[in-house]
């Protein structure tokens, strides 16, 4: 008997959300799923009024602000300790209109649900949303008793509850990211997040995508490169992803090498063309 | 270029033309350019020419008198310009022997021509059209063919009284690279046609200088309603003749809307044109032409269900088949008991810009369809008989320019005339 999927597309976080679960009739934990994944971009959006454009007005103006939103909450917390891992490479606040500002001259009161800026700045969640927001549709699906499910939002960020229906692993495989027929890494995950992070590729040609900003000091990301992290925790998947993208050499070499994660990190800049020969610094 | 590179251009030209025309159903889609290249292989020296007289002389009248010098049967044996100054500019390209007239009652009158090409401003055409035939003579006419459509079925009326061809010039007709567009789409290349997206953009405004002895509606004349329609008979009636000639139709229905929305210079017609003409089985032919913008410049995009067609540019595109998402594959594996790896991490957001891709040439080269369309005049006159097609394709696109410039200036729909002359 074939194993059949529930299946839900739908546009949030920017990008395209498909949700494959599979097994018995799981309708009501794919819309919990689904409310999870919304929920998520009611509060982290910035492409209309949400609890995050609110606050970034008043960072702006340089005004401290109380935040009741638990989701805006929660995502604060997360950037907070990843910030702190990735030696301030991960900055969803960098960003070249405001100068050096970033994450730092922010002051985040964890017990208070306070937050001030010392300088205007202003905060831009992006991948770590998409990752926060896999998680809790993932955490979402796992309560409603699902076994076996893989997320998706915009193929460059994967959350995959239980093992693939079929036994084992979900296997994937990360392309180069400018095509061919040339694959970077090929990996199986169980119960993880997967995020992809590139600087080259039809990706980054999104309309009103903001260049990549390295937070040490401001400037755009032109090397090209494509870092795969695999991780427990969606969140952290996408903030570190997008850290090795915009670390020194030294610094990636230190976040590839850190904790139990599987992360890799691709130097593509020597390419005319893809071919295998690409530049792989990688801790596996 | 001497005589030898250019009877090989030439050459090579006619052998285009008729290589594109070999295809099927094109004999009945393009039969004018059939004719006009079999009877330029066939009349290889320029022996007893056609002798045109040439009504008007300026910047277009001298373009195509450089043109009917290219010929190998047809010559220029007179001309006309009520100003002065044409005639001069027009001197250096035609023989000694070619009498000059400032009017063109008076070079009717001197005889001694077969025929003659009308470059005047277009609410003179039906005139001097009618003037010729009743002179006994055929008529080669710019487009478009006048400023009303009831001086179009006037002209078609008084050739087939007067018994003399009439052709209109839409150079298109006889393009290598429109042909060969025509061929492909026939053939089914693009798939089924369902719309025709056109522009002619500028940006300028459209105006000559005005020298001291003339008057602004002598010299720019395009911008005044009493003499012409502006942008709809001055550039959309070449692209509605592709759009009918695409279809294989004239269109059943026209909306749109025109407006004076950059030039306000004191102009009459409009400087921005948007309409939408209809055609049976739900076709369109969307057209926008302005001239304050020349980013898209001029081009007809030929849509079909598998490709596309971009004649001015010269290509050919297919369909790019849409992105199968990894994970619907996934789900496909997954349900026929099938384990592989998902090839995963492309775009996070599927652009849905303009594709891209090169496409297929469709030929390109140094063309002269200008020069084809006069031998192909050349040879209907010698006959006796028009170019099979030619002139049903020119009527419609003028009736569809008009047709056009009055739902803007209605700002109703107008459906397609039912009391056309029948060709």
């Amino acid at each position: 008997m074939s194993i059949t999927a529930q299946v839900e597309r739908f546009v949030a976080m920017g990008t395209r959300i498909e949700l494959y679960v599979f097994g018995a009739d799981h309708a009501a934990a794919m819309i919990a799923a689904r409310r999870a994944i919304e929920r998520v971009d009611d509060a982290l959006t910035i492409h209309r009024p949400s609890p995050t454009t609110a606050v970034n007005d008043a960072l702006l103006a340089g005004r401290g602000v109380a935040i009741d939103d638990p989701v805006l909450i929660e995502a604060l917390v997360a950037i907070e300790e990843v910030h702190a891992e990735t030696e301030g490479a991960f900055d969803p606040s960098a960003d070249r209109r405001f100068g050096g500002a970033g994450w730092g001259d922010l002051m985040f009161d964890r017990r208070a649900a306070k937050l001030f800026a010392l300088k205007p700045l202003a905060l831009d969640f992006g991948g770590i949303g998409k990752g926060i927001a896999l998680d809790r549709a993932c955490a979402a699906l796992r309560d409603a008793g699902v076994a076996s499910a893989c997320l998706s939002a915009g193929e460059s960020s994967i959350a995959v509850v239980g093992k693939h229906p079929l036994g084992g692993g979900w296997p994937f495989a990360i392309p180069h990211p400018r095509g061919g027929d040339v694959v970077l890494v090929e990996l199986e995950i169980v119960n993880e997040a997967l995020s992809i992070s590139t600087t080259v590729g039809a990706g980054t040609q999104a309309p009103e995508r903001a260049a990549m900003i390295r937070p040490s000091d401001g400037a755009i990301m032109t090397a090209a490169r494509c870092a795969v992290v695999v991780d427990r925790n969606g969140g952290r998947a996408e903030a570190l992803s997008t850290a090795l993208l915009v670390a020194d050499d030294d610094l990636a070499q230190r976040l590839l090498h850190r904790g139990a994660a599987r992360r890799f990190l691709y130097d593509l800049s020597q390419e005319a063309a893809p071919t295998v020969d690409v530049v792989r610094m990688q801790a596996v | 270029m001497n005589h030898q590179e250019f009877d090989l251009t030439r050459r090579s030209f006619i052998d285009r033309v008729l290589t594109a025309t070999a295809g099927a159903g094109m004999a009945t889609a393009a039969p004018w350019a059939v004719s006009a290249a079999s009877a330029a292989v066939a009349d290889p020296v320029k022996t007893n020419p056609v002798r045109l007289g040439v009504i008007g002389t300026g910047d277009r009248g001298r373009t195509l008198i450089q043109n009917i010098a290219k010929t190998h049967n047809c010559t220029v044996a007179a001309m006309c310009d009520s100003y002065a100054p044409n005639l001069a500019k027009a001197r250096p390209w035609v023989g000694a022997t070619t009498r000059v007239f400032s009017d063109h009652r008076a070079m009717l009158d001197a005889g001694g021509i077969d025929a003659v090409v009308i470059a005047t401003p277009l609410d003179m055409h039906a005139r001097h059209s009618l003037d010729a035939f009743d002179a006994g003579l055929h008529v080669w006419c710019e487009k478009a063919m006048a400023r009303t459509i009831a001086d179009c079925g006037a002209m078609v009326t008084r050739s087939r009284a007067a018994n003399k061809v009439l052709q209109i010039g839409h150079q298109r007709m006889f393009h290598p690279t429109y042909l060969n567009a025509l061929k492909r789409a026939k053939a089914g290349e693009i798939g089924a046609l369902t719309q025709i997206r056109a522009s002619w953009h500028r940006n300028n405004a459209w105006r000559r200088a005005v020298p001291a002895d003339t008057t602004d509606r002598q010299i720019n004349w395009r911008l005044y309603r009493d003499s012409s329609a502006g942008l709809m008979t001055e550039l959309a009636t070449h692209q509605l003749q592709v759009g009918n000639w695409f279809f294989d139709a004239p269109p059943t229905r026209v909306i749109g809307s025109g407006s004076i929305c950059f030039w306000k210079d004191g102009r009459e017609v409009y400087d921005h044109v948007a309409l939408i003409y209809e055609y049976t089985g739900g076709r369109k032919f969307i057209y926008t032409s302005l001239l304050n913008n020349a980013r898209y410049g001029c081009e007809e995009q030929i849509q079909g269900s598998t490709g596309t067609i971009e004649p001015e540019l010269g290509r050919i595109y297919q369909e790019v088949p849409a992105k199968v998402l990894a994970l619907q594959r996934m789900q496909k594996d997954v349900a026929r008991g099938h384990k592989r790896t998902v090839p995963i991490g492309g775009a996070t957001w599927f652009p849905e810009l303009p594709v891209t891709t090169p496409g297929e040439a469709l030929g390109w080269g140094e063309y002269d369809e200008t020069m084809l369309q006069f031998e192909g005049f050349g040879a209907a006159v010698r006959a006796g008989k028009p170019l099979p097609g030619l002139l049903r394709q020119a009527y419609q696109a003028t009736v569809a320019s008009l047709l056009g410039e009055q739902a803007m200036d209605r700002g109703e729909a107008m459906t397609w005339p039912t009391n056309l002359v029948a060709i």
